[in-house]
């Protein structure tokens, strides 16, 4: 299978590479988003192993960069970069339909990238699955808990704070709630959307690293988070504390590939072939 | 048929390199060709180079950004990165980026060891010049570097909750796979002077600036850029590099030569 370079979209501003396997016409298609500013290669070349390992396995894939990202340009036109996002991804949609025959897709994205995938992936009806890296996240009550009360206990950090304190140094300061890298939504409005999603049919699959523990601390949190819809079988949650925020590790990084393709492979089977 | 200032495009023997050929809107008369450097420092330079491909396009220079095998978007793993196939690729490119700009004389840019592989390829690449920006020209150095950063990097508790084991981080170089081939082609790595005109620009700092005179002794010079750019410290190993200064050197260069 080769890859394909596209510059697409409706001013030509988009560039992207798709990978289209042999007899995959019809399939889910997968795209990846930007992962913050980092062009459409990811984080330590994180979504080239991605898109590569999953056409192997059978889907179509497109990595790109959204407007002013990475090799992309401005459309002009005026949009909010909510709508702007809206807009990338959907002439990212139609390249892989008039490539690949897609008609549903999976968005994946990290950090930033999981809040685009959430926007679109919440008014979308070709979207029928998101994979989210550490996207939404709020400190609840058990995270203060958890966070907070081992320090407690800790001489060691009291003897530091007494000395800064004497010394009339800065002390260490709570994060502020609630905690994203871009911009905040609401809880509601975050738990009304995987509400909707999942009643519409989307299979979700929600995976946060140690790498925000600034923010979120352990399993239990998907659940103090969003709640009862966490419990619903189309959401599939993940907690990896032991790796960073972008997967500097190639073992973490192949864990978490491995992760996605089997998740994929349960709810997207690439052999049940082309969807009505 | 429409013609795009900026096309994405896969060359080479199999196609599996990828490159973005900045057109300029008339006739170019030169052509550069950007090497870029190997592993995170790809990724941070990325935007720079895009940068300053477009600032030299629009004053009518024809440029070539590539991806060496086994990098960025080319094909291939991080594993199977291998030194000569670099210079390779720099040379195919070379003549891939004559073939689209329609000019004979290509000057290379490269950074770190962007700039070391641009210098190797010279003479199979028909380089007319080569600026080369903080160069690796100590292989072993470098190895070192990258090895204390990948040690410091085990236990880094802004990025792990826990220490990490000696064997999560083996093998790799901030955040990429080594192949043993690589590690010891770099090791090996002492860059000779090419023999064409070469640019040093330099921004390291004071205490860690090699030794350039090598490089330019014969034909070429060297000129500082501040502030010193931050290659080496892992607290911002995901920040952009961004320098006005690079660019204005890099234009600049190409202008006088104009």
């Amino acid at each position: 299978m080769r890859e394909e370079a596209f510059r697409f979209g409706r001013a030509r501003h988009l560039v992207g590479i798709a990978g289209v396997p042999e007899g995959s016409l019809g399939e889910t298609g997968v795209i990846v988003l930007n992962a913050g500013l980092v062009h459409r290669i990811g984080p330590f070349r994180l979504h080239v192993d991605l898109t590569r390992q999953l056409n192997a396995a059978g889907y179509p894939t497109l990595r790109f960069d959204l407007s002013t990202l990475g090799d992309s340009g401005a459309s002009g036109g005026g949009l909010t970069r909510t709508q702007q996002v809206c807009a990338d991804v959907d002439d990212a949609m139609k390249l892989l339909a008039e490539r690949a025959g897609c008609e549903r897709f999976v968005l994946v994205g990290l950090c930033s990238g999981a809040q685009n995938a959430h926007t679109v992936a919440a008014s979308d009806p070709r979207v029928s699955g998101a994979v989210f890296l550490d996207g939404y996240a709020y400190q609840t009550l058990g995270y203060k808990l958890r966070h907070y009360l081992p320090r407690m206990f800790d001489a060691a950090r009291w003897a530091r704070f007494l000395r800064q304190r004497a010394s009339g140094g800065a002390t260490e300061k709570p994060a502020s709630e609630p905690v994203f890298s871009v911009a905040p939504a609401p809880r509601e409005e975050v738990i009304a959307d995987f509400t909707g999603m999942v009643g519409r049919g989307m299979k979700l699959y929600l995976v946060y690293s140690g790498g925000i523990s600034y923010c979120f601390n352990h399993a239990r949190q998907f659940r103090e988070c969003f709640g009862k819809v966490m419990d619903h079988p189309a959401i599939t949650t993940s907690y990896r504390a032991e790796t960073d925020h972008t997967y500097i590790l190639s073992g973490d990084r192949a864990r978490l590939v491995d992760g996605i393709g089997g998740w994929l492979a349960r709810n997207f089977p690439p052999a049940a072939g082309r969807h009505a | 048929m429409r013609t795009d200032p900026e096309l994405p495009f896969f060359f080479g023997a199999d196609s599996g390199l990828f490159g973005m050929y900045h057109a300029p809107a008339s006739t170019p008369r030169r052509a550069v060709l950007m090497c870029p450097p190997l592993g995170q420092e790809l990724i941070r330079t990325h935007r720079l180079y895009r940068q300053l491909a477009q600032q030299l396009a629009a004053q009518g220079v024809a440029v070539l950004r590539f991806d060496y095998h086994g990098t960025g978007d080319s094909a291939g793993g991080s594993t199977e990165v291998d030194w000569q196939r670099c210079i390779g690729d720099a040379v195919t490119a070379a003549g891939e980026l004559r073939s689209r700009a329609g000019v004979d004389r290509v000057v290379a840019f490269g950074a770190r060891l962007g700039g070391s592989i641009a210098l190797g390829a010279a003479d199979r690449a028909r380089f007319s010049e080569v600026i080369a920006w903080d160069p690796v020209i100590d292989g072993d150095d470098y190895v070192a570097a990258l090895d204390a950063m990948q040690g410091a990097l085990r236990e880094d508790a802004d990025r792990f909750n826990q220490p990490r084991s000696h064997a999560d981080v083996a093998e790799q170089w901030l955040g990429f796979d080594i192949g043993d081939g690589l590690r010891k082609q770099i090791q090996g790595l002492h860059v000779a002077p090419a023999n064409v005109p070469t640019l040093v620009l330099d921004s390291l700092p004071p205490d860690a600036t090699p030794r350039w005179e090598h490089l330019v002794s014969r034909r070429g010079k060297v000129a500082s850029i501040s502030p010193p750019t931050p290659w080496g410290d892992l607290r911002r190993l995901e920040s952009a590099i961004l320098s006005h200064p690079l660019i204005q050197a890099v234009t600049g260069r190409l202008t006088e030569d104009a």
